[in-house]
């Protein structure tokens, strides 16, 4: 069962595109995992439709519109949609299908160190990076504190840490008020968005952390 | 941006907007409807008439800009004339419909000034203007997902929620037995009686 969610404020930001690129990424692929989400998210659009076409008042600068209107009918072609081929992704001797919001950007090949395996996504999003996060069977990450904040989404597999434990679909915001140490016995494949300007701002130490430098 | 996490309850979000019920609901759906059957362009002018001037006034408030408010307002109806056919009447309002595919152009051309590229990430984070997810394994064939659709709307209820549960949402038959307070045994036995009964109803080829 899904235990962690995004916040009212992230949902709502995501449903008026608002939020950047890669966190809305992530609540996308939130969103595949559950449906309970989806539905306040539709809520949420159906909210926003209506203050922004509810009203009913005059509409007197119709004549600017014609030549738009002449422009886009002349054209007959309806849209044809590509076919969206979502390769599954082999990991662990493993197959799985990943949300198609993160499926469909390209990303770096896989680097490994340790138990520990991440795959940058090749999105342009200022100061945050996303990155696919593997890490094998008994595998864990050192003890850390975030400076800027990690966003972590469970996509398969588990893992835990001194909060609990987490199923796929749990949404993880940390911020700099939490650290945790995650391990997992199976082994798991997360997609992660970091902070990575505050986390720079920490200096040295994590430069000197190899680990560090990895999951970031 | 905090407190990140919260609980999932449906009872938080069951806000309804009163000034929805003054908008034409009805005529715009079937207008929509009508562009997307006949390429009807009376219809499609109604729907113009009604959505551009409140999309630019959309667009001033996002950029701050009359160009980009125009732009707006083309890029949005534009998709609206060319995958009107994408509409489905049945899970909700044409504004609603029309609100997601103008809030969809606004991100791909705030992430166009921001980054200056032509990306159109929209398409694959908001998946309500979408077609059906028809590419993964199995189920590519359009009108294959039709058929079984079709099947699986003639289960009994119980057996369908299993059914969907599973292979729709992709739930574990734990989280699902959890989800409808049954227990797991229960539902691997609905589960096992639904795809006996949707391998006799669809020949054994679909295995």
């Amino acid at each position: 069962m899904i235990k962690h969610h995004p916040s009212e404020q992230l949902l709502s930001q995501y449903s008026k595109g608002e939020l950047p690129a890669t966190l809305c990424m992530a609540v996308s692929a939130h969103l595949d995992f559950c449906s309970c989400c989806k539905d306040k998210v539709a809520a949420l659009e159906l909210n926003q439709a209506s203050s922004a076409f509810g009203e009913n008042e005059g509409t007197s600068d119709l004549d600017d519109f014609s030549d738009m209107f002449a422009q886009i009918t002349q054209n007959e072609d309806i849209y044809q949609a590509k076919p969206f081929h979502n390769e599954p992704l082999s990991y662990q001797n493993k197959r799985v299908v990943l949300p198609r919001a993160i499926a469909s950007s390209s990303r770096s090949k896989f680097v490994q160190l340790g138990k520990l395996a991440r795959a940058r996504l090749n999105i342009d999003d200022g100061e945050l990076r996303a990155s696919l996060l593997q890490i094998d069977a008994s595998g864990e990450i050192p003890h850390h504190t975030h400076t800027g904040f990690e966003l972590t989404l469970l996509l398969d597999g588990e893992f835990s840490d001194e909060n609990g434990s987490y199923v796929p679909g749990d949404f993880i915001w940390l911020d700099g008020k939490h650290h945790h140490q995650p391990v997992t016995m199976e082994g798991c494949l997360c997609f992660t968005v970091v902070n990575s300007a505050l986390h720079f701002n920490k200096g040295l130490s994590k430069l000197l952390n190899p680990i560090g430098n990895l999951i970031y | 941006m905090v407190d990140q996490v919260s609980r999932c309850d449906p009872h938080v979000v069951a806000r309804t907007n009163k000034s929805m019920e003054q908008a034409p609901t009805q005529a715009l759906s079937e207008a929509l409807c009508k562009v997307a059957q006949l390429r009807d362009k009376r219809a499609f002018a109604m729907l113009f008439e009604y959505f551009a001037p409140k999309i630019k006034r959309f667009g001033i408030k996002q950029f701050g800009n009359e160009a980009l408010a125009m732009e707006l307002v083309q890029d949005t109806l534009t998709t609206v004339w060319r995958k009107a056919h994408l509409y489905h009447p049945e899970r909700g309002a044409a504004t609603t419909w029309v609100y997601t595919v103008m809030r969809n152009a606004s991100f791909d051309a705030l992430r166009k000034i921001k980054s200056n590229k032509e990306e159109h990430l929209s398409e694959d984070i908001w998946p309500l203007l979408q077609e059906e997810q028809s590419s993964e394994d199995g189920f590519s064939d359009h009108l294959e997902d039709q058929k079984i659709q079709e099947h699986i709307g003639k289960l009994p209820p119980a057996q369908q929620d299993v059914v969907k549960g599973v292979y729709f949402q992709q739930m574990s038959q734990e989280q699902l037995a959890e989800q409808l307070d049954i227990p797991v045994g229960t539902v691997k036995s609905r589960l096992r009686l639904a795809l006996q009964k949707l391998r006799a109803e669809m020949g054994d080829s679909n295995d």
